[in-house]
């Protein structure tokens, strides 16, 4: 990363527009669990003064697409130099370097050097790259086939019914309704 | 017999399955005791019932009257059986405790073990705390190197699912244990809970010998895991091993009563069950171990004929994958545990009832299976009983209906045999019922195997007369229900697959207490009524079952409430008092977590989804796990377009197959967190811009939202 120029005076934009994309590249620096404020600052004024240039080119997008964006781009050329012998694509680099910073511990042990593809230390990059590299068990694949059963008789006679009683549910809830009238006559027989 | 996997070389490879004498000899005592019950109630029903010729509701009582006495008997034998073992002073020659020496506990294990857990929207918390307390269990007894762990998930609610992955990849970060733990996601549930284990089997099943089933409320010790295997290798004969999972965990009445319960009355059943089983035992799906190649051999699932509910696919997979093990050769067995394996249970008496409603449409559909060809004929039995436990509430509902049509058509019993009969069967039942509890509490009183101070068995005594009264005004609630559950199942109406809940969250929901007791409270009045015109001495006979329908629901409000006598003393079981260390480790950890700030409800509710969005982490970690999509079956117009709903009207506005269709997709879920990250404020829903202020507040770690932090890595 180059040298951090704390003067930010944007060609384009609203005061508004840049202090809202201020506050969300924060809230964004801070979902990555960078507790140094001072490093979250020289973050958030690099990706600012990236996003300031890039808003000149293309006004239509807003301050805030502009910032998050720039600040992809920084991750992705980061991670690039950190992951460039392990053949990754775009989204895997993406998603498997951003797990590889927090599980070697990054946020804590190198808050600094987040972004800062010029001064890696080498512990660091190993670390993320040992992270990534672990992964499941190798499959050995087995066949699992159900074997054949027989039901026997009584469960071919059953089945038969049970599908028969199945494709007419009329005639289903009607042997239902007979026995359940059969009770309730018998009842009223008896009390009657 | 094919020992393919097996490397216990110079050992019987039958050993573990009792031999056919010793089996043959017990079941013919059991069945003997069984059988002469069941002839004597049989026989002075129909002496009583036959004074004046036997009219047809006579025959219809007597008719279903058999395999209710049946049960009564076995349950009966069962009960005195395991008695009588537990303090035969002669070693039980079966008890496969026996066959480890001391020079066995020394040795390493070497055999591969996969410790499986299927979940299915569990509670994330307690199914990766559970884990935990388990795994540091067993790093405790230096034999963890063989075990892997497996988190094979079936969940189909996007939160849950993004949960389970963080608290998977924090477990394995505080514990040093990528490689060890892991987890599978499957895209397709297919054929639910045994779907999701025969998957496991073909993928990773020829890498182990063992693989130990847990469910989700599952907590074992190290100590009883290692043992297990070390069974398993002394005995290549048993293909299963069944321990007793005891209940834990319980906060409701009706919870600490069935724990009470069952760890009262459960060990003698377990023995007794033990004795006449032999090498016929049952599976029960889970705390146990299966000897992996001959299961993917013999034990996958076939569809059973018809449609479901009756038909389909096998819902209790577990009875029938030990009766295809014993089919196969080998030996299905019980494992006397008293300590090291548990569960937990339903929390309240609606859950209960859901719960037993999926096991009726399980075991009822074992109907196909008990005219199999190739059972062992105790595994057809197993089948048999599976089904009388349901079956037999219709049964009891149909007596009592018969008693009523026979009161209503009173003949005078006046021979003195016919007297004599009844008052017998009265005695005889009344013993059949009573006898066990009261044989299995003076066992305790005497001998104070669950508390040795007597203070503590006098309290198991109060409580144990206290969860008679509970019971009775449960089972004939229980009786009318499953009754329903028998006629629906039969009838065709099946039943979803749900989450099971074990905790209450809040207080009980008396509503749905209200529209589910209503018409059983309808029935005792309706019943009552009857009775009342028929005649008053036959109402008040059945005045205790009526009773207990008409108050289904105070009782349902009272055993679902958290005043369960705890502060008594009453229902306590020694994992209350003296918890073992597993889950005293799991109990510390879940009280942390609880003690924490919570987000907004709504954030909470939608908690995986926000934290997928909007973490840069968790979304690494989420486009990471999912496999490269081969085929789109959605067009990537249609994701764009819900990925903007998403954002600009919040989650609620999407139903759960749309955002489980954008969560799948890679590109979309990686898109998704730089466009809200992106997007001006006014243009985001107020959920997310809520989300966004909130989210770096909520937790120090995106990743221990639902785990303890505990870094507490093993080396």
């Amino acid at each position: 990363m180059e040298a951090v120029n704390i003067q930010f005076a944007p060609a384009t934009g609203t005061e508004e527009e840049w202090n809202e994309a201020y506050a969300r590249l924060a809230d964004y620096f801070r979902s990555y669990q960078l507790h140094n404020r001072i490093r979250r600052t020289q973050l958030i004024l690099e990706t600012l003064r990236r996003a300031a240039v890039e808003h000149q080119k293309d006004p239509h997008r807003t301050p805030t697409a502009h910032s998050i964006e720039q600040a992809r781009v920084m991750m992705r050329e980061w991670l690039a130099v950190i992951y460039s012998d392990m053949n990754l694509n775009e989204s895997q680099l993406e998603a498997a370097g951003r797990l590889g910073f927090h599980l070697s511990g990054g946020p804590a042990r190198w808050p600094n050097f987040f972004l800062d593809k010029e001064h890696l230390p080498k512990d660091m990059a190993e670390a993320m790259r040992a992270a990534v590299r672990t992964s499941g068990p190798g499959m050995q694949v087995s066949k699992m086939t159900p074997r054949d059963m027989d039901l026997g008789i009584v469960s071919e006679v059953a089945e038969d019914t049970f599908d028969r009683l199945g494709r007419h549910p009329i005639l289903r809830y009607s042997i239902l309704v007979s026995i359940v009238g059969g009770v309730l006559g018998y009842l009223y027989f008896l009390l009657g | 017999m094919s020992m393919t996997g097996a490397s216990t070389a110079n050992i019987n490879l039958t050993a573990g399955m009792p031999p056919p004498r010793i089996a043959r000899t017990r079941r013919a005592t059991f069945f003997s005791f069984v059988g002469l019950g069941t002839i004597v109630g049989v026989w002075l029903m129909f002496v009583y019932l036959s004074e004046h010729g036997m009219r047809w509701s006579e025959w219809g009582l007597l008719a279903v009257f058999i395999p209710l006495y049946y049960q009564l008997n076995v349950g009966f034998w069962t009960a005195l059986f395991g008695v009588w073992l537990m303090n035969r002073p002669k070693p039980d020659p079966l008890d496969l405790w026996r066959t480890l020496k001391p020079e066995d506990l020394e040795e390493d294990i070497t055999a591969s073990t996969a410790i499986i857990m299927p979940v299915f929207n569990e509670d994330v918390t307690r199914v990766f705390e559970g884990l935990r307390a388990i795994y540091l269990s067993l790093e405790q007894t230096g034999q963890a190197k063989n075990y892997d762990f497996f988190i094979l998930s079936d969940s189909n609610q996007t939160s849950q699912w993004i949960e389970e992955e963080t608290a998977w990849l924090e477990l394995c970060r505080q514990l040093n244990a990528f490689g060890r733990i892991f987890y599978r996601k499957r895209r397709k549930p297919i054929n639910r809970k045994s779907g999701n284990v025969s998957d496991f089997c073909r993928r990773w099943g020829k890498r182990y010998r063992y693989m130990l089933v847990l469910d989700a409320d599952s907590l074992m010790s190290g100590g009883l895991l290692t043992s297990m295997v070390r069974i398993m290798e002394k005995n290549p004969g048993i293909g299963i091993l069944q321990t007793f999972p005891k209940q834990i965990g319980a906060e409701t009445l009706l919870g600490r009563v069935m724990q009470f319960a069952q760890c009262l009355y459960g060990p003698p059943f377990m023995a007794g069950l033990d004795y006449w089983q032999c090498g016929e035992a049952n599976f029960w799906g889970h705390n146990a171990i299966i000897r992996l190649d001959p299961f993917i051999k013999n034990c996958a699932l076939p569809a059973l004929p018809g449609k479901e509910p009756f038909g389909g696919h096998i819902l209790s997979h577990d009875f029938v994958e030990a009766a295809l093990m014993r089919k196969a050769g080998y030996a299905v067995r019980l494992l006397n545990t008293n300590r090291g394996s548990y569960e937990e249970g339903p929390p309240t008496l609606v859950d209960m009832l859901k719960r037993d409603r999926r096991w009726c449409q399980g075991n009822m559909q074992h109907f196909w299976l008990l005219f199999a060809k190739g059972w062992h004929p105790m595994s057809r039995l197993n089948f048999l009983h599976g089904i009388l436990s349901y079956t037999s509430s219709l049964l009891w509902f149909l007596f009592l209906v018969f008693s009523t049509f026979l009161a209503a058509t009173p003949l005078p019993h006046i021979s003195a045999q016919a007297i004599l009969a009844e008052q017998l069967l009265l005695g005889v039942t009344i013993m059949l019922i009573f006898l066990p509890k009261v044989t299995i509490l003076l066992d305790e009183v005497i001998t104070g195997r669950l508390f040795k101070p007597l203070q503590g068995r006098l309290l198991t005594f109060i409580s144990s007369m206290a969860d008679t009264v509970v019971f009775t005004l449960m089972a004939p609630v229980l009786m009318i229900f499953h009754s329903q559950f028998v006629v629906y199942t039969v009838l065709g109406k099946g039943v979803r697959w749900v989450t099971q809940r074990r905790k209450l969250d809040g207080g009980v929901d008396w509503a749905e207490v209200f529209f589910t007791f209503w018409p059983v409270t309808t029935i005792a009045i309706v019943w009552g009524i009857i009775g009342w015109l028929v005649s008053h001495s036959f109402l008040l006979w059945i005045s205790p079952i009526l009773g207990a329908l008409f108050l289904a629901i105070p009782v349902a409000i009272l055993v679902s409430g958290r005043a369960s006598g705890a502060r008594f003393g009453l229902f306590t079981t020694p994992e209350e008092t003296d918890p073992p260390s597993v889950l005293a480790v799991m109990n510390e950890n879940l009280t942390e977590i609880k003690g924490r700030i919570h987000l907004p409800p709504e954030l909470e509710k939608h908690h995986g989804l926000l934290q997928v969005c909007l973490d840069p982490y968790v979304n690494g970690l989420h486009v990471s796990l999912l496999r490269r999509r081969k085929n789109i079956h959605v067009s990537r117009s249609y994701l764009d377009q819900l990925a903007l709903r998403l954002i600009h009207e919040g989650p609620q506005c999407l139903n759960a197959q749309e955002i489980k269709a954008m969560i799948h997709d890679t590109e979309t879920v990686t898109d998704l967190h730089y466009r809200l990250w992106s997007a001006r404020d006014h243009e985001l829903a107020p959920f997310w811009s809520i989300a966004i202020r909130q989210y770096n507040l909520a937790a120090s770690s995106p990743f221990t939202h639902t785990l303890a932090q505990r870094e507490t890595a093993v080396a």
